[in-house]
């Protein structure tokens, strides 16, 4: 039997490309809004993962550096020390801020760390250039997308800073911000320290003191083989003036409290264009059913079968979609890193995405289907 | 020698509407149609040659009456099968004013679409289409589309495919209407040619009272009823 899409569509083959290419690149957005989505969810975890801590202790009644602010006592890691179970405890802070001394200013997390302890936030992994830092002061390692060199100086609050270490394209914070890496004495002046003109007109307005900066954003611990993370943490959580989180409940704090609703307007506007390109495969398809109408009315003139032209219809926008999703992943993977945040496109998530593309090609099918059943074969007599 | 039988109806019977607003299209028509024989349709505009031709072609149904296909009863009344477009492509051949060849289909394909369709296997189907296409001098052009043929070409494989079902009557409505004198009374011709060489009948609309005279019959529709001249 002859395939009427097959023809059809050879017979208007420009057409059928470049509709496909069109509705494609439609289909190569929602991928894409679908990797960053994935996206948001890797960077939220690269810091964790990076610090490979089993436990954060950070300021009472808040959910840590990530979600608000939080300010601790850095001497809290010492009395975390003692405690049975823990293995290893480090003051961190967590800021951003603007850097200066590129065309633009960047926006940036900084990490800030005792380049002596035990605990390395550093990935040595990612380091491309340098090293991690060794000084207590004045070194920084960036991240790549700081547009920052090996060796290049940087003016952080009152001090120039060197590069020492360069760390590849991806290391950036949940917010996408790309990080950098501080020691814990120069972040504390940062975050913590005020300016001598803040300080003089403090001591005029009888506030004593130049401001504690022994304070970190977390203290993070990890605990012992053998121990069990859950039952220190309820011990830890039992004192007063800090929470204690896992790990485990950090990454839920990123993943679900922040990162949540970003998904939810990720995923509404995914859902949106999806029924967008079911709509327009809809139109395309009634368009080009109208286009053939006295055809299809002839066909059933001379006796051919709803059931085959109606077959038509449906091949052909079936093939529309499927050419449509072929076109729409040839795009979203020449194009995914061109996008300024991580994008990250998961086999996965095609195949969904061509399962429902197919269903909602057939569905699409049903306006071109219901013409085809309307059409009248008696036009084409009585001219 | 008795002729072949291609078409019957009798007492065939048309409305439109119910009540007051019923209108009668046709009253009783009876009459039969044998193989071989060019018929030709006349009657003045609205007086439902377009209607008797799509009775006819099983594609409305009358209201009442009774019809036959070769000597098959397909309607007494109502329809005596489910589906009356299998009748279409299995005993009806149709030709139009203008060719209406599917676009997209290839000569070849335009001709065996309805055999196919019919579950003729493909290598026969092919077979009888190049020899409709051979007797109608056009098989060269088998493999092109109906855009790279001429207009006469095209109507020439529109005949073709109202032939390849190997149909018991053909409906010609008005094939002469958008061609010069010459060129009508050729197509009639060759319609008279296809009628006999073919064994089959042909009722052709005409409104043009130059072609009758190659007809063997004329079929009037006079105050709604058939009568033939």
């Amino acid at each position: 039997m002859i395939n009427l899409a097959q023809k059809d569509i050879a017979h208007t083959l420009g057409k059928f490309v470049v509709t496909a290419m069109g509705v494609g690149m439609l289909l190569g957005i929602v991928l894409i809004m679908i990797g960053v989505y994935r996206g948001l969810l890797v960077d939220a975890q690269i810091l964790l993962d990076n610090v490979g801590a089993d436990l954060w202790i950070v300021q009472e009644n808040t959910m840590g550096p990530f979600a608000e602010s939080s300010r601790i006592h850095e001497d809290l890691k010492d009395t975390l020390k003692v405690i049975e179970g823990i293995d290893k405890a480090e003051a961190m802070t967590f800021q951003n801020l603007q850097l200066y001394g590129q065309e633009k200013p960047v926006r940036v997390t900084v990490v800030g760390y005792n380049p002596h302890a035990e605990i390395n936030p550093i990935n040595k992994n990612y380091l491309i250039q340098g090293r991690a830092l060794q000084q207590a002061h004045y070194e920084v390692v960036v991240s790549v997308e700081t547009g920052f060199n090996f060796h290049d100086t940087i003016n952080i609050g009152r001090n120039i800073y060197t590069v020492v270490g360069v760390l590849k394209k991806g290391c950036v914070s949940s917010s996408g911000d790309p990080l950098i890496y501080v020691s814990l004495k120069d972040a504390q002046e940062l975050q913590f320290s005020y300016s001598n003109a803040n300080i003089r007109n403090d001591r005029d307005r009888g506030i004593a003191g130049d401001g504690d900066t022994h304070i970190a954003n977390a203290i993070v611990a990890t605990i012992k083989v053998g121990y069990d993370v859950k039952t220190i943490a309820n011990k830890i959580g039992m004192w007063k003036h800090q929470s204690v989180f896992t790990n485990e409940e950090q990454i839920t704090v990123l993943t679900k409290n922040l990162v949540e609703r970003s998904a939810k307007q990720i995923g509404l506007f995914t859902v949106i264009l999806v029924v967008v390109s079911t709509i327009i495969i809809g139109l395309i398809i009634y368009t080009m059913t109208l286009e053939k109408i006295k055809e299809i009315s002839i066909m059933k003139l001379i006796g051919i079968p709803d059931s085959l032209i109606v077959k038509m219809v449906v091949q052909e926008t079936v093939l529309l979609g499927f050419f449509a999703f072929v076109f729409g992943n040839i795009f979203s993977n020449l194009t995914y890193d061109k996008f300024p945040k991580r994008v990250v496109l998961e086999s996965t998530d095609a195949f969904i995405l061509f399962g429902v593309i197919i269903i909602a090609s057939i569905l699409a099918s049903f306006v071109g289907v219901a013409k085809v059943v309307r059409a009248d074969p008696t036009v084409a007599i009585g001219g | 020698m008795q002729k072949e039988q291609s078409m019957r109806v009798e007492n065939l019977v048309k409305n439109f509407g119910k009540g007051d607003s019923l209108v009668s299209v046709l009253e009783g028509a009876s009459f039969t149609i044998n193989k071989g024989e060019l018929i030709a349709l006349v009657a003045p505009s609205g007086a439902g040659k377009t209607t008797l031709l799509m009775m006819l072609g099983c594609v409305i149904e009358p209201t009442s009456g009774s019809m036959w296909l070769g000597e098959k009863k397909v309607y007494e009344n109502r329809w005596l099968t489910k589906d009356s477009r299998k009748i279409r492509r299995q005993k009806i051949g149709f030709i139009f004013q203008a060719h209406y060849l599917i676009p997209f289909l290839n000569v070849l394909e335009n001709v065996t679409l309805v055999p196919l369709t019919n579950q003729v296997p493909t290598k026969e189907a092919n077979a009888h289409a190049m020899e409709l296409l051979q007797y109608f001098d056009i098989a060269e052009k088998a493999y092109n589309k109906p855009s790279q043929l001429s207009g006469g070409q095209n109507q020439r494989v529109a005949i073709a495919r109202a032939l390849a079902n190997n149909p018991e009557i053909i409906l010609a409505d008005e094939p002469t209407a958008a061609l010069d004198t010459e060129r009508s009374i050729s197509v009639v011709k060759m319609l008279k040619k296809i009628a006999t060489e073919q064994n089959v009948a042909i009722i052709m609309v005409t409104h043009d009272d130059r072609m009758l005279e190659y007809c063997d019959r004329v079929m009037k529709i006079e105050d709604k009823k058939i009568v033939f001249i």
